[in-house]
């Protein structure tokens, strides 16, 4: 089945040649039963209903044919007599040339390079690249439909042996080129990637249109099976698998080289990698760009993006926190820590797949990232992150981390300073409580989550943990008007708590602890 | 943050704190008490600048107090607003002197 039959057609095919084409063809087709066959149109300049009706009844023997090669005025023939939808009709592909173009952009499936002014073409690296291609251009168009800003391929074009698609785009710059030239633009450029970045997140996709990241991250896992230990590969699987199923729009390449600035519009390109999915995945392959791939020997990343490790540090750092909408360094240390969990199992994947295994600085880049993913997971109890909360080791050492948290979001919504200061005295006594006593001897996690709220002007700050279950509030209030001496030290706090905040709530629900504190501002 | 300035003189000691009384800062203080709180008579705080106080701190000043029972006076002085509410909620205000 898999024999294809090629055959020739040139010139004119009309009434005149048309029987003598019909004989040929049976004379070559002959003892060949449900042969394939491969019609090369290449040099075939018109061709006429008598030719059409030839191949029809050729099609009634042998119904699997192809036309290829086929030029716009022949294609135009097929088309209005409706064979492109009776049988496969592939046009002649434009062949484009990229010596001495200027690449522009990189992505997983190929490269970007400027044809002349107003064009580029990305270049695919699978010669078989017709499919990625179609692919390519349906998801932009329906990133386009869905309010994003791209561009889309107007021509499929040969560069060589490859295949390529051309796009429009005038005079584009990448934000890689920018950052390296113009490094006092690097504030505009955060805004501006973050920006882009929370829309394509805010995009919520119809159901089936685009692959879901988190299946493709469940097979990364599943690659890595042999080479982490059971215990830590298992937890990392459970996390992977924890991950809430989400419809909202991610890149899956989005950094500085697919980001461009045309005139004064920013756009997305390199759209192949589209997917649906939490923003973790997208947070993980970003942190590869900018300081995963680069994380061992620092000089990828200059090959790659053209600024120096130090730029790319800084530059990721920033739009973390951007995008995070927050100063807080804990805040951004925890997700960029689950961001790197995913990150590195595919780095390791990826390397491991093209033969790292196989030399001593292969093997010591992947033990180096296995040794970081190996800790992480330990030390991780999920991969998703809320703005709204800040999660961290139950830990006294943390509490500045939580005060700080909590205390932006206050001046944020213009909380005064007694009411804040009153804040963070409750804040205090109920996260030391959780630090001393849910987890004791042993370590674990706990989750501050803060939400304001308007009429009345208010916050709520819920405190949980999965430490053993303890309700403060159960605790008999001490006796204030005693006498010093009369006086046990300490067993104020949560009593202070009360007294200075409007309402504390406490429940132990599906194994967790969870306090709330309600305070009118 | 916690700055701990201590002025000790012929038997009266004064502490005067700047910044944050709280979790992470109380034992520090606890430790200035304990290694100058020796054959003093007169011990006093100087809240003037300090900004911010929790019951870790409170534990401080009371086990405090209860050292100067009997052995001399103790005082509280300077306290911000959001301080002395503190004292006052717990009933401190009650139980210590406060100028």
């Amino acid at each position: 089945m898999s024999e294809k039959e090629k055959i020739k057609l040139s010139g004119r095919i009309d009434s005149n040649n048309a029987p003598q084409l019909e004989k040929d063809l049976l004379e070559t087709l002959a003892g060949k039963d449900s042969v394939a066959i491969e019609f090369d149109a290449k040099d075939l300049e018109y061709i006429s209903s008598a030719g059409l009706r030839v191949l029809l009844r050729i099609r009634k023997t042998y119904p699997d044919i192809s036309i290829v090669n086929v030029s716009q005025e022949v294609y135009d023939i097929f088309d209005m007599t409706g064979f492109t939808e009776m049988m496969d009709v592939q046009r002649a592909y434009r062949e484009v040339s990229i010596e001495g173009c200027e690449e522009i952009g990189r992505g997983a499936n190929g490269r970007i390079y400027r044809i002349d002014q107003d064009n580029v073409v990305k270049v695919y690296k699978n010669p078989d690249a017709l499919e990625d291609i179609k692919h390519e251009r349906e998801v932009a168009k329906l990133a386009l439909i869905l309010g994003l800003p791209t561009a889309i391929s107007y021509d499929v074009v040969k560069v060589g042996d490859s295949f390529g698609s051309v796009f429009e785009l005038l005079n584009a710059r990448s934000f890689s080129q920018i950052l390296a030239s113009e490094p006092e633009k690097m504030d505009w450029c955060v805004d501006e990637f973050v920006k882009l970045l929370r829309k394509v997140h805010d995009t919520e996709v119809p159901e089936g249109k685009l692959p879901d990241m988190k299946e493709t991250a469940i097979s990364w896992v599943q690659f890595l099976q042999d080479y982490l230990p059971n215990k830590e590969w298992m937890k990392l699987m459970d996390l992977v698998q924890a991950v809430p199923k989400d419809n909202h729009m991610i890149h899956g390449d989005y950094h500085t080289k697919n980001v461009v600035l045309q005139g004064d519009e920013v756009l997305i390109i390199d759209m192949d990698t589209l997917a649906v999915g939490n923003p973790v995945f997208e947070l993980a392959s970003m942190f590869n760009a900018f300081i995963g791939f680069s994380e061992y020997d620092h000089v990828h990343v200059l090959h790659f993006m053209g600024f120096d490790y130090e730029t790319s540090t800084e530059f990721w750092h920033r739009v973390l926190k951007a995008y995070l909408n927050t100063t807080c360094e804990a805040k951004v240390r925890e997700v960029e820590d689950k961001a790197r969990i995913i990150g590195y199992t595919r780095l390791i994947r990826r390397h491991i797949r093209r033969g790292g295994l196989e030399t001593p600085e292969g093997k010591a880049e992947i033990s180096f990232w296995k040794q970081k993913l190996i800790s992480l997971i330990d030390n991780t109890d999920n991969l998703t992150f809320s703005l709204d909360e800040l999660e961290t080791d139950a830990s006294t050492e943390r509490l500045a981390d939580v005060q700080q948290f909590i205390s932006e979001k206050l001046e944020r919504a213009d909380c005064p300073m007694k009411v804040c200061m009153q804040i963070e005295v409750a804040v205090e006594e109920i996260f030391v409580n959780i630090a001393s006593y849910a987890y004791a001897p042993l370590s674990g996690k706990a989750k501050v989550r803060v939400e304001l709220s308007d009429n009345p002007s208010s916050v709520s700050i819920t405190f949980i943990d999965h430490g053993v279950p303890y309700n403060p509030l159960a605790k008999v209030d001490p006796d204030v008007h005693a006498e010093a001496s009369d006086r046990p030290i300490g067993g104020l706090g949560i009593y202070m708590t009360k007294k200075m905040m409007d309402d504390v709530t406490y429940e132990y629900k599906d194994g967790q602890n969870i306090l709330t504190l309600k305070k009118n501002l | 943050m916690l700055s701990i300035n201590k002025n000790i003189d012929n038997g009266k000691a004064v502490f005067c704190l700047e910044g944050r009384l709280d979790t992470i800062t109380a034992p520090e203080l606890e430790k200035s008490l304990q290694e100058s709180i020796e054959g003093v008579k007169s011990l006093t705080f100087d809240f003037g600048n300090l900004e911010y106080i929790s019951s870790a701190g409170l534990r401080v000043i009371l086990a405090a107090q209860k050292l100067m029972t009997g052995k001399g006076e103790m005082k509280v002085c300077n306290l911000n607003e959001t301080v002395k509410e503190i004292f006052e909620v717990t009933g401190f205000s009650d139980i210590l002197t406060i100028e």
